[in-house]
Protein backbone atom coordinates (compact mmCIF):
# COMPACT_ATOMS: atom_id res chain seq x y z
CA UNK A 1 0.00 0.00 0.00
CA UNK A 2 1.07 3.66 -0.84
CA UNK A 3 2.31 6.15 2.12
CA UNK A 4 2.82 9.22 1.43
CA UNK A 5 5.69 10.94 2.65
CA UNK A 6 6.29 12.98 5.32
CA UNK A 7 6.55 16.43 3.40
CA UNK A 8 3.36 15.72 1.66
CA UNK A 9 1.43 14.89 4.79
CA UNK A 10 2.67 17.57 6.91
CA UNK A 11 -0.34 20.67 7.66
CA UNK A 12 2.18 23.27 7.33
CA UNK A 13 3.21 24.13 4.09
CA UNK A 14 5.67 26.30 3.64
CA UNK A 15 4.99 29.47 1.33
CA UNK A 16 6.60 30.26 -1.36
CA UNK A 17 9.28 32.61 -0.47
CA UNK A 18 9.62 34.25 -4.31
CA UNK A 19 6.58 35.43 -5.78
CA UNK A 20 5.60 35.24 -9.42
CA UNK A 21 7.08 38.53 -11.17
CA UNK A 22 6.02 39.54 -14.65
CA UNK A 23 2.76 39.08 -14.77
CA UNK A 24 2.46 41.70 -17.30
CA UNK A 25 4.27 39.58 -20.13
CA UNK A 26 2.21 36.70 -18.75
CA UNK A 27 -1.14 38.19 -19.44
CA UNK A 28 0.10 39.10 -22.24
CA UNK A 29 0.66 35.75 -23.80
CA UNK A 30 -2.11 34.34 -22.59
CA UNK A 31 -4.41 37.14 -24.18
CA UNK A 32 -2.31 36.97 -27.11
CA UNK A 33 -2.93 33.41 -27.75
CA UNK A 34 -7.06 33.57 -27.01
CA UNK A 35 -7.04 36.33 -29.31
CA UNK A 36 -5.35 34.16 -32.19
CA UNK A 37 -7.99 31.41 -31.18
CA UNK A 38 -10.62 33.28 -31.47
CA UNK A 39 -9.82 34.47 -34.51
CA UNK A 40 -9.09 31.40 -36.08
CA UNK A 41 -12.25 30.03 -35.33
CA UNK A 42 -13.81 32.81 -36.85
CA UNK A 43 -12.14 32.45 -39.88
CA UNK A 44 -13.68 28.65 -39.66
CA UNK A 45 -17.17 29.03 -38.95
CA UNK A 46 -19.05 31.03 -41.02
CA UNK A 47 -21.78 31.66 -38.76
CA UNK A 48 -18.93 33.28 -36.59
CA UNK A 49 -18.51 37.32 -36.60
CA UNK A 50 -21.22 37.76 -39.39
CA UNK A 51 -18.41 38.97 -41.83
CA UNK A 52 -20.16 37.17 -45.17
CA UNK A 53 -23.30 38.28 -46.53
CA UNK A 54 -23.72 40.17 -49.63
CA UNK A 55 -23.96 39.30 -53.38
CA UNK A 56 -19.94 39.02 -53.66
CA UNK A 57 -19.95 35.91 -50.80
CA UNK A 58 -22.45 34.67 -53.68
CA UNK A 59 -20.22 34.43 -56.41
CA UNK A 60 -18.10 31.55 -57.11
CA UNK A 61 -14.75 31.54 -55.51
CA UNK A 62 -12.84 30.65 -59.05
CA UNK A 63 -14.23 33.91 -60.19
CA UNK A 64 -12.99 35.95 -57.06
CA UNK A 65 -9.67 34.53 -57.30
CA UNK A 66 -9.55 35.59 -61.13
CA UNK A 67 -10.59 38.80 -61.02
CA UNK A 68 -8.98 39.69 -57.82
CA UNK A 69 -5.93 37.90 -59.02
CA UNK A 70 -5.85 40.86 -61.85
CA UNK A 71 -5.80 43.30 -59.42
CA UNK A 72 -3.02 41.84 -57.07
CA UNK A 73 -0.92 41.87 -60.45
CA UNK A 74 -1.60 45.73 -60.87
CA UNK A 75 -0.79 46.41 -57.61
CA UNK A 76 2.59 44.28 -57.41
CA UNK A 77 3.87 45.59 -60.64
CA UNK A 78 3.01 49.43 -60.83
CA UNK A 79 5.35 51.69 -60.03
CA UNK A 80 2.75 54.69 -60.66
CA UNK A 81 1.37 56.14 -57.36
CA UNK A 82 -1.73 57.00 -59.69
CA UNK A 83 -2.29 53.45 -60.56
CA UNK A 84 -1.73 52.29 -56.90
CA UNK A 85 -4.27 54.85 -55.99
CA UNK A 86 -6.77 53.78 -58.54
CA UNK A 87 -6.31 50.08 -57.75
CA UNK A 88 -7.01 50.53 -54.53
CA UNK A 89 -10.00 52.51 -55.13
CA UNK A 90 -10.88 49.42 -56.98
CA UNK A 91 -10.82 47.08 -54.08
CA UNK A 92 -12.76 49.14 -51.77
CA UNK A 93 -15.18 50.04 -54.25
CA UNK A 94 -15.47 46.05 -54.86
CA UNK A 95 -15.84 46.18 -50.91
CA UNK A 96 -18.52 48.48 -50.54
CA UNK A 97 -20.84 47.34 -53.47
CA UNK A 98 -20.20 43.83 -52.45
CA UNK A 99 -22.20 44.06 -49.09
CA UNK A 100 -18.82 42.49 -47.03
CA UNK A 101 -18.74 43.23 -43.73
CA UNK A 102 -16.54 46.43 -42.60
CA UNK A 103 -14.48 44.45 -39.52
CA UNK A 104 -11.47 42.90 -41.59
CA UNK A 105 -11.07 45.85 -44.35
CA UNK A 106 -10.40 47.85 -40.62
CA UNK A 107 -7.64 45.14 -39.96
CA UNK A 108 -6.44 45.08 -43.01
CA UNK A 109 -6.19 49.39 -43.83
CA UNK A 110 -5.09 49.90 -40.41
CA UNK A 111 -3.03 47.16 -38.62
CA UNK A 112 -1.02 46.30 -41.78
CA UNK A 113 0.22 49.83 -43.13
CA UNK A 114 0.42 50.80 -39.67
CA UNK A 115 3.33 47.77 -39.46
CA UNK A 116 4.32 48.87 -42.80
CA UNK A 117 4.87 52.18 -41.74
CA UNK A 118 7.27 51.03 -39.30
CA UNK A 119 9.39 49.35 -42.19
CA UNK A 120 9.06 51.84 -45.22
CA UNK A 121 10.07 55.08 -43.14
CA UNK A 122 14.19 54.30 -43.26
CA UNK A 123 13.33 54.70 -46.97
CA UNK A 124 11.73 58.34 -46.72
CA UNK A 125 15.49 59.07 -44.96
CA UNK A 126 18.35 60.92 -46.73
CA UNK A 127 20.53 58.30 -45.18
CA UNK A 128 18.90 55.28 -47.25
CA UNK A 129 17.46 56.93 -50.49
CA UNK A 130 19.29 60.31 -51.92
CA UNK A 131 17.26 63.22 -53.18
CA UNK A 132 16.07 66.65 -52.50
CA UNK A 133 15.24 67.22 -48.68
CA UNK A 134 11.81 68.25 -48.58
CA UNK A 135 11.56 68.40 -44.76
CA UNK A 136 15.05 68.64 -42.11
CA UNK A 137 14.28 67.17 -39.14
CA UNK A 138 18.06 67.67 -37.56
CA UNK A 139 21.38 68.82 -37.78
CA UNK A 140 24.16 65.87 -38.24
CA UNK A 141 27.22 67.47 -39.20
CA UNK A 142 28.72 65.37 -42.48
CA UNK A 143 31.33 62.74 -41.20
CA UNK A 144 32.23 59.49 -42.15
CA UNK A 145 33.62 56.25 -40.27
CA UNK A 146 35.05 53.49 -41.97
CA UNK A 147 33.22 52.95 -45.66
CA UNK A 148 29.83 55.09 -43.91
CA UNK A 149 29.37 58.34 -44.61
CA UNK A 150 26.04 60.54 -43.73
CA UNK A 151 25.23 63.89 -44.67
CA UNK A 152 24.83 67.25 -42.93
CA UNK A 153 21.07 66.90 -41.97
CA UNK A 154 18.85 64.46 -41.41
CA UNK A 155 16.34 64.63 -43.38
CA UNK A 156 12.88 63.67 -45.66
CA UNK A 157 13.55 63.31 -49.17
CA UNK A 158 11.11 63.88 -52.55
CA UNK A 159 12.93 60.64 -54.02
CA UNK A 160 12.57 58.38 -50.35
CA UNK A 161 8.89 59.60 -49.66
CA UNK A 162 8.07 58.36 -53.09
CA UNK A 163 9.78 55.07 -52.14
CA UNK A 164 7.83 55.16 -49.18
CA UNK A 165 4.26 55.79 -49.96
CA UNK A 166 4.74 53.75 -52.49
CA UNK A 167 5.90 51.12 -50.63
CA UNK A 168 2.94 51.47 -48.54
CA UNK A 169 0.05 52.03 -51.35
CA UNK A 170 1.17 48.81 -52.05
CA UNK A 171 0.94 46.84 -49.54
CA UNK A 172 -2.44 48.72 -48.46
CA UNK A 173 -3.72 47.57 -52.10
CA UNK A 174 -2.15 43.99 -51.51
CA UNK A 175 -3.38 43.41 -48.17
CA UNK A 176 -7.40 44.91 -48.73
CA UNK A 177 -7.36 42.39 -51.58
CA UNK A 178 -5.99 39.48 -49.47
CA UNK A 179 -8.65 40.77 -46.87
CA UNK A 180 -11.65 40.92 -49.28
CA UNK A 181 -11.18 37.63 -50.68
CA UNK A 182 -10.96 35.86 -47.08
CA UNK A 183 -14.02 37.95 -45.83
CA UNK A 184 -16.01 37.05 -48.61
CA UNK A 185 -15.38 33.48 -48.97
CA UNK A 186 -15.28 30.41 -47.06
CA UNK A 187 -11.62 28.80 -46.66
CA UNK A 188 -13.65 25.30 -48.01
CA UNK A 189 -14.99 27.62 -51.22
CA UNK A 190 -11.76 29.06 -51.72
CA UNK A 191 -9.70 25.59 -51.47
CA UNK A 192 -12.21 24.05 -53.74
CA UNK A 193 -12.06 27.18 -56.32
CA UNK A 194 -8.16 26.79 -56.25
CA UNK A 195 -8.87 23.18 -57.25
CA UNK A 196 -11.07 23.92 -59.83
CA UNK A 197 -8.59 26.46 -61.20
CA UNK A 198 -6.15 23.84 -61.69
CA UNK A 199 -4.09 23.99 -58.72
CA UNK A 200 -2.87 20.31 -57.79
CA UNK A 201 -4.94 18.14 -55.40
CA UNK A 202 -2.17 17.64 -52.95
CA UNK A 203 -1.24 20.81 -52.86
CA UNK A 204 -4.67 22.22 -52.00
CA UNK A 205 -5.70 19.78 -49.55
CA UNK A 206 -2.30 20.14 -47.38
CA UNK A 207 -3.53 24.12 -47.51
CA UNK A 208 -7.15 22.71 -46.70
CA UNK A 209 -6.92 20.78 -43.59
CA UNK A 210 -3.69 23.12 -42.11
CA UNK A 211 -6.31 25.81 -42.37
CA UNK A 212 -9.07 23.60 -40.63
CA UNK A 213 -6.98 22.34 -37.64
CA UNK A 214 -5.42 25.59 -36.63
CA UNK A 215 -7.93 26.45 -34.37
CA UNK A 216 -7.22 22.74 -33.15
CA UNK A 217 -3.63 23.15 -32.44
CA UNK A 218 -4.22 26.63 -30.81
CA UNK A 219 -6.34 25.30 -28.59
CA UNK A 220 -3.27 22.42 -27.43
CA UNK A 221 -0.94 25.51 -27.45
CA UNK A 222 -3.05 27.38 -25.29
CA UNK A 223 -3.38 24.32 -22.85
CA UNK A 224 0.31 24.00 -22.86
CA UNK A 225 0.41 27.40 -21.82
CA UNK A 226 -2.68 27.60 -19.42
CA UNK A 227 -1.06 24.24 -17.49
CA UNK A 228 2.29 25.99 -17.34
CA UNK A 229 0.50 28.92 -15.70
CA UNK A 230 -1.15 26.90 -13.05
CA UNK A 231 2.06 25.83 -11.76
CA UNK A 232 3.81 29.23 -12.09
CA UNK A 233 4.71 30.44 -8.63
CA UNK A 234 8.21 32.33 -9.04
CA UNK A 235 10.08 34.28 -11.56
CA UNK A 236 11.98 31.75 -13.82
CA UNK A 237 15.46 32.65 -15.57
CA UNK A 238 14.64 33.89 -19.53
CA UNK A 239 16.58 30.88 -20.84
CA UNK A 240 14.08 28.23 -18.81
CA UNK A 241 11.28 30.37 -19.99
CA UNK A 242 12.93 29.75 -23.44
CA UNK A 243 13.38 26.04 -22.94
CA UNK A 244 9.61 26.20 -22.10
CA UNK A 245 8.66 27.80 -24.87
CA UNK A 246 10.56 25.22 -27.54
CA UNK A 247 9.44 21.94 -25.50
CA UNK A 248 5.73 23.39 -26.04
CA UNK A 249 6.53 23.92 -29.34
CA UNK A 250 7.90 20.44 -29.71
CA UNK A 251 4.92 19.10 -27.85
CA UNK A 252 2.46 21.04 -30.03
CA UNK A 253 4.30 19.92 -33.38
CA UNK A 254 3.98 16.16 -31.92
CA UNK A 255 0.60 16.44 -31.64
CA UNK A 256 0.26 17.80 -35.26
CA UNK A 257 1.90 14.83 -36.38
CA UNK A 258 -0.24 12.05 -34.72
CA UNK A 259 -3.61 14.47 -35.77
CA UNK A 260 -2.33 14.69 -38.99
CA UNK A 261 -1.56 10.72 -38.97
CA UNK A 262 -5.30 9.90 -37.42
CA UNK A 263 -6.83 12.42 -40.17
CA UNK A 264 -5.77 10.53 -42.81
CA UNK A 265 -6.77 7.16 -41.61
CA UNK A 266 -10.22 8.87 -41.12
CA UNK A 267 -10.62 10.03 -44.78
CA UNK A 268 -9.23 6.35 -45.70
CA UNK A 269 -11.24 4.56 -43.67
CA UNK A 270 -14.57 6.29 -45.24
CA UNK A 271 -13.19 5.87 -48.80
CA UNK A 272 -10.89 8.61 -49.44
CA UNK A 273 -9.17 8.23 -52.81
CA UNK A 274 -7.21 11.57 -53.30
CA UNK A 275 -9.67 13.79 -54.36
CA UNK A 276 -12.02 15.95 -52.22
CA UNK A 277 -15.29 15.61 -53.93
CA UNK A 278 -17.59 18.34 -52.49
CA UNK A 279 -21.84 19.00 -52.14
CA UNK A 280 -21.89 22.08 -53.37
CA UNK A 281 -20.73 22.44 -57.20
CA UNK A 282 -19.35 25.45 -58.44
CA UNK A 283 -21.48 27.14 -60.86
CA UNK A 284 -20.48 29.82 -63.25
CA UNK A 285 -23.11 32.23 -64.38
CA UNK A 286 -23.27 35.99 -65.59
CA UNK A 287 -22.40 36.84 -61.84
CA UNK A 288 -19.49 35.07 -62.58
CA UNK A 289 -18.19 36.54 -65.44
CA UNK A 290 -19.04 40.12 -64.93
CA UNK A 291 -17.59 40.27 -61.51
CA UNK A 292 -14.08 39.35 -63.70
CA UNK A 293 -14.96 41.74 -66.72
CA UNK A 294 -15.13 44.45 -63.93
CA UNK A 295 -12.37 43.65 -62.35
CA UNK A 296 -10.24 43.45 -65.59
CA UNK A 297 -11.98 47.03 -66.11
CA UNK A 298 -10.48 47.89 -63.18
CA UNK A 299 -7.13 46.42 -62.96
CA UNK A 300 -6.52 47.80 -66.86
CA UNK A 301 -7.59 51.16 -66.09
CA UNK A 302 -5.34 51.35 -63.21
CA UNK A 303 -2.65 50.30 -65.33
CA UNK A 304 -3.37 53.17 -68.26
CA UNK A 305 -3.65 55.86 -65.50
CA UNK A 306 -0.05 54.71 -64.51
CA UNK A 307 1.21 54.67 -67.87
CA UNK A 308 -0.41 58.34 -68.46
CA UNK A 309 0.79 59.65 -65.16
CA UNK B 1 -24.31 -20.58 -37.34
CA UNK B 2 -23.38 -16.95 -38.62
CA UNK B 3 -21.46 -16.12 -41.09
CA UNK B 4 -17.95 -14.32 -40.43
CA UNK B 5 -17.07 -10.85 -40.95
CA UNK B 6 -14.00 -10.70 -39.03
CA UNK B 7 -11.43 -13.57 -38.85
CA UNK B 8 -8.15 -12.77 -36.93
CA UNK B 9 -5.66 -16.22 -37.42
CA UNK B 10 -1.81 -15.71 -35.30
CA UNK B 11 -2.09 -11.89 -36.17
CA UNK B 12 1.14 -10.20 -34.94
CA UNK B 13 1.79 -6.74 -35.40
CA UNK B 14 4.40 -4.01 -34.03
CA UNK B 15 4.69 -0.26 -34.73
CA UNK B 16 7.94 0.16 -35.83
CA UNK B 17 10.31 1.27 -32.84
CA UNK B 18 7.40 0.47 -30.59
CA UNK B 19 7.93 -2.71 -29.88
CA UNK B 20 4.69 -5.60 -30.59
CA UNK B 21 1.72 -4.64 -30.24
CA UNK B 22 -0.43 -7.86 -30.85
CA UNK B 23 0.91 -11.23 -30.37
CA UNK B 24 -0.75 -14.47 -32.08
CA UNK B 25 -4.37 -13.00 -31.82
CA UNK B 26 -7.42 -15.23 -33.15
CA UNK B 27 -10.28 -14.67 -32.94
CA UNK B 28 -13.76 -14.51 -35.17
CA UNK B 29 -16.54 -11.76 -35.30
CA UNK B 30 -19.69 -13.19 -36.89
CA UNK B 31 -23.05 -11.08 -38.68
CA UNK B 32 -24.78 -9.53 -36.13
CA UNK B 33 -23.13 -9.70 -32.90
CA UNK B 34 -22.26 -7.52 -30.45
CA UNK B 35 -18.50 -7.16 -29.35
CA UNK B 36 -16.92 -5.80 -26.70
CA UNK B 37 -13.00 -5.62 -27.17
CA UNK B 38 -11.46 -5.35 -23.05
CA UNK B 39 -8.14 -4.39 -22.24
CA UNK B 40 -5.72 -2.35 -20.25
CA UNK B 41 -4.14 0.73 -21.56
CA UNK B 42 -1.63 -0.31 -24.76
CA UNK B 43 -3.27 -3.83 -24.85
CA UNK B 44 -3.47 -3.33 -28.38
CA UNK B 45 -7.13 -2.56 -28.65
CA UNK B 46 -7.38 -0.05 -30.82
CA UNK B 47 -5.08 -1.66 -33.17
CA UNK B 48 -7.11 -4.67 -33.31
CA UNK B 49 -10.23 -1.95 -34.74
CA UNK B 50 -7.28 -0.32 -37.09
CA UNK B 51 -6.60 -4.09 -38.27
CA UNK B 52 -10.18 -4.42 -38.90
CA UNK B 53 -10.78 -1.37 -40.63
CA UNK B 54 -7.83 -2.13 -43.14
CA UNK B 55 -6.34 0.88 -42.11
CA UNK B 56 -2.82 -1.12 -40.58
CA UNK B 57 -1.96 -4.85 -42.08
CA UNK B 58 -0.81 -7.78 -40.20
CA UNK B 59 2.71 -8.15 -39.72
CA UNK B 60 2.23 -11.87 -39.54
CA UNK B 61 -0.44 -14.09 -39.48
CA UNK B 62 -4.20 -12.96 -41.62
CA UNK B 63 -6.98 -10.25 -40.80
CA UNK B 64 -9.82 -11.51 -43.05
CA UNK B 65 -13.18 -9.23 -43.36
CA UNK B 66 -15.85 -9.83 -45.33
CA UNK B 67 -14.86 -12.78 -46.79
CA UNK B 68 -11.54 -11.61 -48.33
CA UNK B 69 -7.87 -11.20 -46.71
CA UNK B 70 -6.87 -7.67 -45.86
CA UNK B 71 -3.94 -6.12 -47.71
CA UNK B 72 -3.26 -3.03 -48.67
CA UNK B 73 -4.07 -4.08 -52.54
CA UNK B 74 -7.72 -5.77 -51.46
CA UNK B 75 -8.32 -2.51 -49.60
CA UNK B 76 -7.98 -0.42 -52.80
CA UNK B 77 -8.79 -2.47 -55.28
CA UNK B 78 -12.57 -2.39 -56.67
CA UNK B 79 -15.22 -3.99 -56.37
CA UNK B 80 -14.21 -4.86 -53.28
CA UNK B 81 -12.30 -1.65 -51.76
CA UNK B 82 -15.36 0.70 -52.15
CA UNK B 83 -17.86 -2.02 -50.75
CA UNK B 84 -15.68 -2.55 -47.72
CA UNK B 85 -15.01 1.06 -47.15
CA UNK B 86 -19.17 1.25 -47.19
CA UNK B 87 -19.70 -1.44 -45.44
CA UNK B 88 -17.41 -1.10 -42.50
CA UNK B 89 -17.70 2.11 -40.36
CA UNK B 90 -14.45 3.36 -37.38
CA UNK B 91 -15.56 5.32 -34.93
CA UNK B 92 -12.31 7.33 -33.61
CA UNK B 93 -11.74 8.09 -29.90
CA UNK B 94 -10.46 11.50 -31.26
CA UNK B 95 -13.75 12.86 -32.87
CA UNK B 96 -11.10 16.40 -34.06
CA UNK B 97 -9.54 14.33 -36.26
CA UNK B 98 -12.36 12.64 -37.78
CA UNK B 99 -14.19 15.71 -38.24
CA UNK B 100 -12.18 17.54 -41.40
CA UNK B 101 -14.86 18.82 -43.37
CA UNK B 102 -15.74 23.04 -43.34
CA UNK B 103 -19.28 22.28 -41.92
CA UNK B 104 -21.62 19.34 -40.68
CA UNK B 105 -23.19 18.89 -44.12
CA UNK B 106 -19.97 18.58 -45.89
CA UNK B 107 -19.20 16.03 -43.36
CA UNK B 108 -21.78 13.51 -43.80
CA UNK B 109 -21.76 14.22 -47.62
CA UNK B 110 -17.78 13.04 -47.43
CA UNK B 111 -18.21 9.28 -47.47
CA UNK B 112 -21.62 9.10 -50.40
CA UNK B 113 -19.09 10.98 -52.22
CA UNK B 114 -16.32 9.09 -52.45
CA UNK B 115 -18.76 6.37 -53.27
CA UNK B 116 -20.13 8.01 -56.18
CA UNK B 117 -23.75 8.32 -55.19
CA UNK B 118 -26.13 11.21 -56.89
CA UNK B 119 -26.65 14.57 -55.31
CA UNK B 120 -29.57 13.81 -54.60
CA UNK B 121 -30.04 10.83 -52.51
CA UNK B 122 -27.01 12.11 -50.28
CA UNK B 123 -28.95 14.77 -49.13
CA UNK B 124 -31.83 12.76 -48.70
CA UNK B 125 -29.43 10.26 -46.53
CA UNK B 126 -27.41 13.20 -44.74
CA UNK B 127 -31.51 14.89 -43.45
CA UNK B 128 -31.97 11.49 -42.28
CA UNK B 129 -29.06 10.88 -40.50
CA UNK B 130 -29.13 14.36 -39.11
CA UNK B 131 -32.55 13.80 -37.66
CA UNK B 132 -31.64 10.31 -36.43
CA UNK B 133 -28.87 11.86 -34.12
CA UNK B 134 -31.37 14.86 -33.34
CA UNK B 135 -28.64 17.08 -34.69
CA UNK B 136 -30.42 18.83 -37.62
CA UNK B 137 -29.26 22.22 -36.31
CA UNK B 138 -25.71 22.07 -36.51
CA UNK B 139 -26.04 21.14 -40.59
CA UNK B 140 -24.34 24.47 -41.52
CA UNK B 141 -21.86 24.76 -38.34
CA UNK B 142 -18.35 24.29 -38.25
CA UNK B 143 -17.55 20.51 -36.97
CA UNK B 144 -14.65 22.28 -34.99
CA UNK B 145 -16.89 24.42 -32.87
CA UNK B 146 -19.19 22.09 -31.59
CA UNK B 147 -19.60 20.26 -27.93
CA UNK B 148 -17.93 16.91 -27.69
CA UNK B 149 -21.16 15.07 -27.57
CA UNK B 150 -22.11 17.12 -30.42
CA UNK B 151 -19.05 16.25 -32.20
CA UNK B 152 -19.05 12.38 -31.39
CA UNK B 153 -22.60 12.17 -32.98
CA UNK B 154 -21.52 14.59 -35.74
CA UNK B 155 -19.28 11.47 -35.94
CA UNK B 156 -21.28 8.74 -36.13
CA UNK B 157 -23.90 10.33 -38.24
CA UNK B 158 -20.78 10.43 -41.06
CA UNK B 159 -20.26 6.80 -40.51
CA UNK B 160 -24.52 5.62 -40.95
CA UNK B 161 -25.09 8.18 -43.69
CA UNK B 162 -23.34 5.27 -45.91
CA UNK B 163 -25.74 2.49 -44.27
CA UNK B 164 -22.65 0.31 -42.69
CA UNK B 165 -23.49 -3.39 -41.95
CA UNK B 166 -20.55 -2.76 -39.50
CA UNK B 167 -19.15 -0.46 -36.85
CA UNK B 168 -16.11 -0.44 -34.97
CA UNK B 169 -16.02 1.94 -31.96
CA UNK B 170 -12.66 2.64 -30.02
CA UNK B 171 -13.70 4.22 -27.05
CA UNK B 172 -16.92 5.45 -27.91
CA UNK B 173 -18.17 7.28 -24.81
CA UNK B 174 -14.99 8.26 -23.46
CA UNK B 175 -15.42 12.27 -22.65
CA UNK B 176 -19.40 12.16 -22.90
CA UNK B 177 -21.78 13.47 -20.20
CA UNK B 178 -24.01 10.93 -18.75
CA UNK B 179 -27.50 11.95 -21.24
CA UNK B 180 -24.84 12.05 -24.26
CA UNK B 181 -23.54 8.19 -22.91
CA UNK B 182 -27.30 7.33 -22.69
CA UNK B 183 -28.73 8.62 -26.14
CA UNK B 184 -25.27 6.71 -27.46
CA UNK B 185 -26.33 3.58 -25.72
CA UNK B 186 -29.81 3.66 -27.14
CA UNK B 187 -28.71 4.28 -30.35
CA UNK B 188 -26.32 0.99 -30.91
CA UNK B 189 -28.83 -0.93 -28.85
CA UNK B 190 -31.49 0.21 -31.84
CA UNK B 191 -28.42 -0.59 -34.94
CA UNK B 192 -27.76 -3.78 -33.38
CA UNK B 193 -31.56 -4.32 -33.01
CA UNK B 194 -31.10 -3.44 -37.03
CA UNK B 195 -28.96 -6.01 -37.51
CA UNK B 196 -25.52 -4.44 -37.34
CA UNK B 197 -22.52 -5.76 -36.38
CA UNK B 198 -20.37 -3.69 -33.89
CA UNK B 199 -17.71 -4.05 -32.09
CA UNK B 200 -16.14 -1.69 -29.57
CA UNK B 201 -13.03 -1.10 -28.00
CA UNK B 202 -13.59 0.02 -24.26
CA UNK B 203 -11.88 -0.68 -20.52
CA UNK B 204 -15.55 0.84 -19.10
CA UNK B 205 -16.38 -1.95 -17.57
CA UNK B 206 -19.70 -0.74 -16.56
CA UNK B 207 -20.98 0.27 -19.88
CA UNK B 208 -20.00 -2.99 -21.48
CA UNK B 209 -23.02 -5.04 -20.54
CA UNK B 210 -24.91 -2.43 -22.72
CA UNK B 211 -22.97 -2.52 -25.21
CA UNK B 212 -21.61 -5.90 -26.46
CA UNK B 213 -22.70 -9.90 -25.45
CA UNK B 214 -19.52 -11.04 -25.94
CA UNK B 215 -16.01 -10.23 -25.06
CA UNK B 216 -12.75 -10.67 -26.07
CA UNK B 217 -10.05 -9.68 -23.54
CA UNK B 218 -6.65 -8.38 -24.19
CA UNK B 219 -4.32 -8.72 -21.86
CA UNK B 220 -1.16 -6.99 -21.64
CA UNK B 221 1.23 -9.22 -23.15
CA UNK B 222 -0.97 -8.40 -26.24
CA UNK B 223 -2.54 -11.83 -27.02
CA UNK B 224 -6.19 -12.83 -26.34
CA UNK B 225 -6.44 -13.58 -22.40
CA UNK B 226 -10.31 -14.90 -22.83
CA UNK B 227 -13.35 -15.04 -25.23
CA UNK B 228 -16.47 -15.19 -23.72
CA UNK B 229 -19.85 -13.89 -22.51
CA UNK B 230 -20.26 -10.67 -21.54
CA UNK B 231 -21.52 -11.65 -18.23
CA UNK B 232 -18.89 -14.50 -17.40
CA UNK B 233 -16.02 -12.27 -17.98
CA UNK B 234 -17.19 -9.80 -15.82
CA UNK B 235 -17.73 -12.50 -13.14
CA UNK B 236 -14.14 -13.37 -13.52
CA UNK B 237 -12.29 -11.23 -10.75
CA UNK B 238 -9.32 -13.13 -11.10
CA UNK B 239 -8.32 -12.68 -14.83
CA UNK B 240 -9.96 -9.11 -14.96
CA UNK B 241 -7.03 -8.56 -12.23
CA UNK B 242 -4.72 -10.16 -14.06
CA UNK B 243 -5.39 -8.17 -17.55
CA UNK B 244 -5.55 -5.38 -15.24
CA UNK B 245 -8.67 -4.02 -15.42
CA UNK B 246 -9.62 -3.89 -12.63
CA UNK B 247 -7.31 -3.64 -9.13
CA UNK B 248 -7.42 -3.85 -5.29
CA UNK B 249 -6.84 -0.58 -3.46
CA UNK B 250 -7.52 0.67 -0.44
CA UNK B 251 -10.86 3.16 0.18
CA UNK B 252 -13.66 3.61 3.37
CA UNK B 253 -16.80 2.78 4.23
CA UNK B 254 -17.30 5.40 7.08
CA UNK B 255 -14.31 4.42 9.51
CA UNK B 256 -13.70 1.18 8.02
CA UNK B 257 -10.76 1.13 5.42
CA UNK B 258 -10.30 -1.99 3.77
CA UNK B 259 -8.26 -2.82 0.29
CA UNK B 260 -9.82 -5.51 -2.52
CA UNK B 261 -10.43 -6.04 -6.12
CA UNK B 262 -13.11 -4.53 -7.29
CA UNK B 263 -15.26 -2.10 -10.11
CA UNK B 264 -15.73 1.41 -9.94
CA UNK B 265 -19.72 1.73 -9.52
CA UNK B 266 -21.70 4.55 -7.94
CA UNK B 267 -22.68 2.44 -5.27
CA UNK B 268 -20.16 -0.91 -5.19
CA UNK B 269 -21.53 -3.93 -3.36
CA UNK B 270 -19.66 -6.22 -0.94
CA UNK B 271 -21.27 -9.78 -0.47
CA UNK B 272 -18.53 -10.36 1.85
CA UNK B 273 -18.02 -9.28 5.42
CA UNK B 274 -16.43 -6.44 6.24
CA UNK B 275 -13.41 -7.41 8.73
CA UNK B 276 -9.64 -6.64 7.03
CA UNK B 277 -9.71 -3.62 7.34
Amino acid sequence: MARLPDWLAAEAVPPPTTALRGRGGVRFARKGLAAVFGAAVALLDPREGGLRRGWLCEIDARAKIVGLLGLLACALFSRSLAALVACLFWVLLVWALGGVGWQRLGAALLGVPLFAVALCTPAALNLVTPGRPVLVLCHLGAGSWGPWSWPETLALTDQGLLVAVRLLLRIAACASIGALMTASTRPGDLFRGLRGLGVPSGFVLVLDMTVRYLAVLLQSAEEIHLAKLSRSIAHVPTRRDRAWVAAGIGEVYRKSRKLAGEVGDAMVSRGFSGEVKSLSAGCWGWPETAFVCASAVGATSSLVLGWGG
Amino acid sequence: MTDTVFGFDGVCFSYPGFGTCLEEVSLRVGRGERIALLGANGSGKSTVLRLMDGLQFASRGEVRALGEALSPATVERPPFGPRFRKEVGFLFQDSDAQLFSPTVEEELAFGPLQMGWGREEITERISGALDLMSISALRRRSPQSLSAGEKKKVALASLLVLSPSVLLLDEPTAGLDPRSQGSLLELLDELHGAGLTTVTATHDLELVPHLADRAIVLGEDHRVAADRPVRDVLADTDLLVRVNLIHAHRHRHGALVHSHPHRHTVMHEHPHRHDDG
